[in-house]
């Protein structure tokens, strides 16, 4: 027991981007930061990662767009946004001025959109890096890049050639090999993956006989239910890619986020969690320093577990 | 447009959880901060227990407040109210608010008739005395459920000072006062003198329809409290979207930020009259 704070939080992400602490924001749930700025104290958070934006506006999906699930919750938003002009005219200013970097997830459709969102936003002050989406459930070619190595790849090396800031890339659980696709990023100069999105779900109402969301009837999956397939999820791209491994899914408290350093994870995002309770990211951040002090860690990755080789 | 820097995240002991007739519940609790700033049809987001089941916490209206506590009005639909309806004394409720946009209350309001269908007296108690306590000289509230044994009780409309409150009732089964709905009591209560607000709370149908009635002898301030299924109650997961017109068009608004009180006349009521209610979410 050294008592001591000893414990170095950093988190080189790449391109020299240092997250000052591995706590940050999960993209959907944290908006750009301006709700929870009024909330709690915004700036002690490692990183927020913004709600995804995309080329133009986005109006969002019909309601209800929110269900509630046991232990969890399924949204279907629909990338609601300002659209990236706004957010590298207006919003990057206050980014700016921030302390607590803030990296921009951003969705497109096609390729070209992916690049052009980059541009755009690499005109703007204040934005440390991107997390691409190429995992969002929730509309149309939302997946068509993460679901496949081949294309996942092809898309991230040519956002690699556009931009020099770091870049993040958001993986999507709703496949057969998340290891593949992580590989096929890490190839094309990803700087980081974070695992994972949400995954597709569904609610039926009885009654109704039809499912409580529209459209297809699918949202994405968040919150305590799915920590173990998280957590699988990260242990699988931990074992497969050098990159750090930013864990997401079912953090709601220290012990959660300290599970996902213990399977793999550089750095975490408290997503949902928020929504229940706006300061669950910032307990979270003096849980798990606490938790660091009192083990002794020099590094948080300490808590890595090493799996033994499988038999042959 | 809420102001979050109203909001704050505080935790108090339940002093009281009553059973009213008909399944309402109302649950008073010591909440100093809601207490010193809610405003009439503001709400609150309230922990429904301390797992993770049920998610997230719940939306209710500050139904009224008295000294440093906040009471709610409820009924036991879904595993939050039924966790909420079970606290007992001195058990510990977090609440987050004051949260979302409130009535209108003008200084200049001399009558204001506030239309209450079920549940949806909920923030009609403490509007009643915030009016007055704006000068208000007459609030009239017109309160409709589906048999008697379902109405708010009328005296806890007004809570021991009953000056210049009217309170009007139907019931759809005739058990009590007027047979028939709430809103056909509209035009009597318009017809008292120069109304300067109409506030409505209720189900979509009912809201729907008080809008239809007032189309066009519309008081200068209309509007309806509305719901809709909520992740976080400030704005963020953008969950809680209501269709409003926007011009020609209609456009989504958030219930938690723009609402839960909107204008009247900018609800794009056949959209949201095709939705599911909210707490089948």
């Amino acid at each position: 027991m050294s008592g001591e704070s000893t414990v170095d939080l950093r988190v080189p992400l790449g391109r020299g981007v240092e997250l000052p602490n591995p706590v940050g924001v999960a993209s959907g749930t944290f908006g750009y930061g301006f709700e929870f700025e009024q909330l709690i104290d915004i700036q002690r958070l490692g990183a927020i990662y913004t709600k995804g934006t995309t080329p133009q506006p986005r109006e969002g999906n019909p309601p209800p767009r929110v269900a509630e699930t046991a232990g969890g919750m399924l949204n279907s938003i629909g990338l609601q946004n300002p659209g990236v002009d706004h957010v590298a005219r207006v919003y990057a200013q206050s980014f700016a001025q921030w302390r607590v970097p803030v990296i921009v997830n951003v969705a497109a459709a096609t390729v070209d959109e992916y690049v052009h969102c980059v541009r755009v936003l690499d005109t703007a002050d204040g934005i440390a890096g991107y997390e691409l989406n190429i995992s969002c459930p929730n509309i149309a070619h939302g997946m068509d890049f993460g679901l496949d190595a081949t294309a996942a790849g092809r898309l991230v090396g040519t956002v690699r050639g556009a931009t020099e800031r770091c870049l993040v890339v958001k993986l999507s659980p709703n496949v057969t090999d998340i290891a593949a696709v992580a590989r096929a990023v890490e190839d094309s100069g990803a700087d980081a993956v974070s695992a994972v999105n949400t995954y597709v779900g569904m609610k039926v109402h009885l009654a109704m006989r039809r499912p409580v969301l529209p459209n297809r009837g699918t949202g994405g999956l968040s919150g305590p239910a799915i920590k173990p397939l998280a957590l699988a999820a990260v242990a699988r791209v931990r074992a497969a890619v050098r990159i750090p491994v930013i864990g997401v899914g079912g953090i709601a408290t220290a012990t959660d986020a300290l599970e996902h350093f213990v399977a793999g994870a550089d750095a975490v995002q408290v997503g949902t969690a928020s929504f229940a309770d706006p300061r669950a990211c910032l307990d979270i951040l003096d849980g798990i320093t606490a938790y660091a002090q009192r083990a002794g860690l020099a590094r948080l990755t300490d808590l890595r577990w090493q799996p033994a080789p499988l038999p042959a | 447009m809420s102001d979050l820097r109203r909001s704050r995240d505080e935790r108090g002991a339940v002093v009281r959880v009553e059973e009213l007739a008909g399944g309402l519940v109302e649950l008073t609790a010591h909440l100093p901060h809601l207490a010193a700033t809610a405003r009439a049809g503001e709400f609150a987001q309230l922990r429904c227990g301390d797992g993770p089941v049920p998610l997230l916490r719940r939306p209710f209206s500050v139904a009224w407040v008295d000294g440093e506590h906040c009471s709610f009005v409820f009924e036991r639909v879904g595993a939050g109210t039924r966790l909420l309806a079970a606290m007992r004394p001195g058990d510990t409720l977090g609440s987050l608010g004051p949260l979302g946009a409130g009535f209108t209350l003008g200084d200049g309001m001399r009558t204001v008739v506030c239309v209450a269908g079920g549940l949806g007296c909920a923030p009609f108690p403490l509007l009643a005395r915030q009016a007055r306590d704006r000068g208000a000289s007459r609030v009239v509230i017109v309160h409709g459920a589906a048999t008697a044994a379902r109405l708010y009780p009328a005296e806890r409309f007004v809570r021991g000072d009953a000056s210049g409150v009217e309170v009007v009732e139907s019931t759809d089964d005739g058990t009590r006062g007027h047979h028939g709905l709430a809103v056909d009591l509209i035009a009597d209560a318009l017809r008292g003198g120069d109304v300067d607000a109409v506030y409505a709370c209720g189900p979509n149908p009912m809201l729907a329809a008080t809008a239809a009635r007032l189309a066009n002898t519309a008081p200068a301030v209309c509007e309806v409290s509305l719901e809709a299924p909520m992740g976080c109650g400030f704005g963020t997961c953008l969950g809680c979207a209501l269709p409003m017109r926007r011009g020609d068009s209609t456009a989504w608004a958030l219930c938690c930020r723009e609402g839960p009180v909107m204008p009247m006349q900018a609800v794009d009521w056949d959209a949201l009259r095709a939705l599911p209610p909210a707490h089948v979410a």
